[in-house]
């Protein structure tokens, strides 16, 4: 059993307790107000008074897959050998001793999506996993398969297209390639279900019947507005679940996703305009979110923005225009229900993981640090 | 003339004082401190409840070069394939409307060295700006202001068939081109009328003292080798990025060498940047090490320079020393300081008001200024 006392508690649902206490048991929040009894039992930190948030919750991420300081010998981000790759699952390539995690705990995220890059149409499943320090990947997941990774826009184009002599070159090029394999994927499996012939075992299109049955998103990377406005198209013809990875130029076309309510993982606000489909890339995209009511979440798409300043990106993005709880929530409630595992994480409710961070400080205020952070009831870090 | 008055003023080179005075004219600052008497009909600008400091002076900039949303089109860095390009200036490749200039302004950046790429082990000539202007001459505050130098990883991508294998290919191919570089000097100085030579020319106004040889490098050893091959060649030189500084901060401290350490908030991208660590600005201010914060944009986005000083505040370097990194140091490293840096009587009115204490990100920038002319204005969200 562990129990904060004496905390500033932002729950993640709106309320921000002014002094209060959180009872953790069986990596379970079994407590959380004003006036909770600590059994003798439990071991106790005193936050002095300090804001306790949520652990943070990073909806975008490569760590362990993007294996840093290594080189090419630790590159396990894209499945170059095709653009169409759904059978590769992010799992399988994470490094649990990536160094990345030590940013993720030192900046307060206890929960990461673990994704595969966006060099393939279709890239691969994902992880959602906890950042606590485990000697085995598996031990560390939320969720397995919380996804399938897509892009369209410039990076398929840039690895396949001119440079491969191969499909696609183009962005029509792109999306009649997610047309045709949504389309195989979803005759395999009438053709399974109907016993017929003709629909031998294929690993791709296996890897596709989670989405085409509608039990896991497709999750598809766009920066410029046509490419999400094309991802939306796409994605309503075959009537499957998806959401918008990194919605760049999202503040163009918020009015038209509201309509849609579709979930978009917006980042890296931080981002250099390193690319054409960048332009205009900031922090413009939230707010107009936030105005139009589109669901969001903030993201630092680790390691192109050190999952470190997550924090930080909440705090530009509320003094931007968002405001407090919008930003708070873009990084932990508002993460978790992008996932889709906000029934475990993402705020401070009984019944819920006990993830959570001390800060020196205002979490929103870059200059504070996370002074104590716990996964799953247990100490993860502590500042030296 | 204008006067601005009510706000608490850091002028840098001063202690920091509430209700300023600070009076502009022609571009220039004609007084600033607390008892300044505003003369009578003077235009005044009530900045009561703000913050006003120095715009800042990055250190290591491609604005105008490279990046920002335009591709290959506008990748004008790295001249050819390699390994030597000391005859280029990054001067020729400056576009003033290209995008990033604006993006200087709104992260309060008023002046830049603009650097050519790292691409080859001489990179060619940085010069120093202003980030306000239509043609790039009109916007030079002093050029050039040293020659780039490269070690470590970037120089050895090169595809030219003579760029460097291995990190002691690159350091030979300077050694032999500063030594080259001195043989065309003295058959000058003797009147042998050597055949023209611009690299040449731009390696002698190093060897002359000139200029600095500013010399990017990010693993220690490649730190230490910059600091070998400059006091062999007895040649004033500063550290770009410098990211392992803090590995050697005792070794850089005794020379008391000008660190331009960035780009900030970037991600462990190259094993040369393996040891990235956050307290590295501090530990090397610490141990006497001159350190200037600088974007290296486009790939820290200049936007965000002010956020990279509260990172660097926040790990350690002091408040004084944080706002010395962004504004006066890195003018003095460049050579503008007489211009640049502080707010002083007779520099230039260069300088941003702020919503409140710098290096929160709940105070941002409210305008910027470049000599007395608001250039850009925080529209409200």
């Amino acid at each position: 059993m562990l129990a904060i006392i004496n905390a500033r508690v932002y729950t993640g649902t709106g309320q921000v307790l002014p002094e209060a206490a959180i009872l953790a048991s069986e990596g379970r929040i079994v407590a959380v107000g004003p006036e909770v009894r600590i059994p003798p039992e439990a071991a106790v930190i005193d936050a002095r008074g300090n804001p306790v948030t949520p652990g943070l919750v990073e909806a975008h991420g490569h760590v362990g897959l993007a294996n840093e300081g290594v080189g090419a010998e630790g590159d396990d981000v894209n499945e170059r050998i095709d653009p169409v790759t759904p059978h590769a699952r992010a799992l399988d390539g994470i490094h649990a001793r990536d160094r990345g995690f030590e940013d993720f705990l030192q900046g307060g995220i206890t929960t990461v999506q673990v994704k595969p890059g966006s060099a393939n149409i279709f890239g691969g499943s994902m992880t959602a996993v906890k950042t606590r320090r485990l000697p085995t990947v598996d031990a560390m997941v939320v969720r397995e398969n919380t996804g399938m990774k897509a892009a369209l826009g410039e990076n398929p184009k840039r690895a396949h297209g001119a440079e491969k002599d191969r499909a696609p070159y183009t962005r029509m090029g792109s999306a009649a390639i997610m047309r045709e394999w949504l389309f195989r994927a979803g005759e395999y499996r009438r053709k399974r279900e109907a016993g017929e012939k003709g629909a031998d075992y294929d690993a791709r299109l296996d890897a596709l019947q989670p989405v085409v049955r509608g039990k896991v998103p497709l999750r598809i990377h766009c920066h410029r507005a046509d490419d999400m406005l094309t991802a939306v198209r796409i994605a309503e013809e075959f009537d499957i679940p998806y959401t918008l990875e990194h919605a760049s130029q999202g503040f163009k076309i918020a009015e038209y996703l509201a309509h849609r309510g579709v979930s978009c993982a917006v980042g890296p606000s931080m981002s250099r305009e390193a690319k054409v489909e960048l332009e205009g890339v900031g922090f413009e995209t939230a707010v107009a979110f936030a105005r139009h009511g589109v669901p969001y979440c903030l993201t630092t798409d680790h390691p192109v923005i050190r999952a470190l300043y997550l924090h930080m990106i909440a705090g530009i993005a509320s003094a931007s225009g968002v405001g407090d709880a919008g930003a708070l929530a873009a990084v932990t409630l508002s993460a978790a229900r992008h996932i889709g595992i906000d029934d475990r994480v993402g705020s401070l409710e009984e019944g819920k993981d006990a993830d959570l961070v001390l800060w020196s400080g205002d979490p929103l205020d870059g200059r504070s640090r996370a002074l104590s952070v716990i996964v799953d009831g247990e100490i993860a870090y502590e500042e030296s | 003339m204008r006067a601005y008055i009510g706000a608490r003023i850091y002028p840098v080179d001063a202690p920091p004082f509430d209700d300023g005075v600070m009076l502009v004219d022609d571009g220039h600052i004609q007084e600033v401190g607390a008892d300044v008497r505003v003369p009578d009909g003077v235009e005044t600008v009530d900045l009561s409840g703000r913050v006003v400091i120095p715009g800042m002076v990055d250190a290591h900039s491609h604005a105008g070069m490279w990046g920002d949303g335009e591709g290959d089109a506008s990748r004008d860095g790295n001249e050819r394939p390699g390994p030597i390009a000391a005859d280029v200036d990054a001067v020729d490749s400056v576009n003033p409307h290209h995008r990033s200039f604006a993006s200087c302004r709104e992260g309060g950046v008023t002046s830049v060295m603009i650097h050519p790429g790292s691409g080859n082990a001489i990179g060619g000539l940085c010069f120093a700006a202003k980030t306000r202007g239509e043609i790039v001459d009109d916007m030079v505050i002093r050029a050039p202001t040293g020659l780039k130098g490269a070690l470590g990883e970037n120089p050895k991508r090169g595809s030219g068939k003579d760029s460097p294998k291995t990190r002691m290919g690159t350091a030979a191919l300077i050694r032999d081109y500063f030594a080259r570089a001195a043989e065309y000097g003295r058959k000058k100085d003797a009147d042998k009328d050597p055949d023209p030579d611009a690299g040449f020319e731009n390696a002698l106004r190093v060897l002359r003292g000139e200029i600095p040889f500013r010399v990017h490098a990010h693993r220690a050893d490649d730190i230490v080798t910059a600091t070998r091959l400059c006091e062999a060649l007895d040649i004033r030189y500063n550290i770009e990025h410098c990211t392992d500084g803090y590995l050697l901060a005792e070794f850089l401290g005794h020379r008391e060498l000008t660190a331009h350490v960035g780009p900030g908030l970037s991600s462990r991208g190259k094993v040369e940047v393996a040891n990235r660590d956050e307290r590295n600005a501090a530990l090397l201010h610490a141990a006497g090490v001159r350190v200037c914060l600088v974007t290296d944009h486009p790939f820290l986005d200049v936007r965000y320079l002010m956020a990279y000083g509260g990172v660097a505040h926040k790990h350690g370097l002091p408040f004084d020393a944080t706002l010395r990194a962004l504004t006066l140091t890195p003018a003095e490293s460049i050579g503008i300081a007489d211009r640049v840096g502080s707010l002083a009587k007779g520099k230039d009115a260069d300088f941003l008001v702020l919503a409140g204490e710098p290096f929160r990100y709940r105070s941002p920038i409210l305008s910027t200024f470049v000599e007395g002319e608001e250039v850009y204005t925080r529209q409200q969200p």
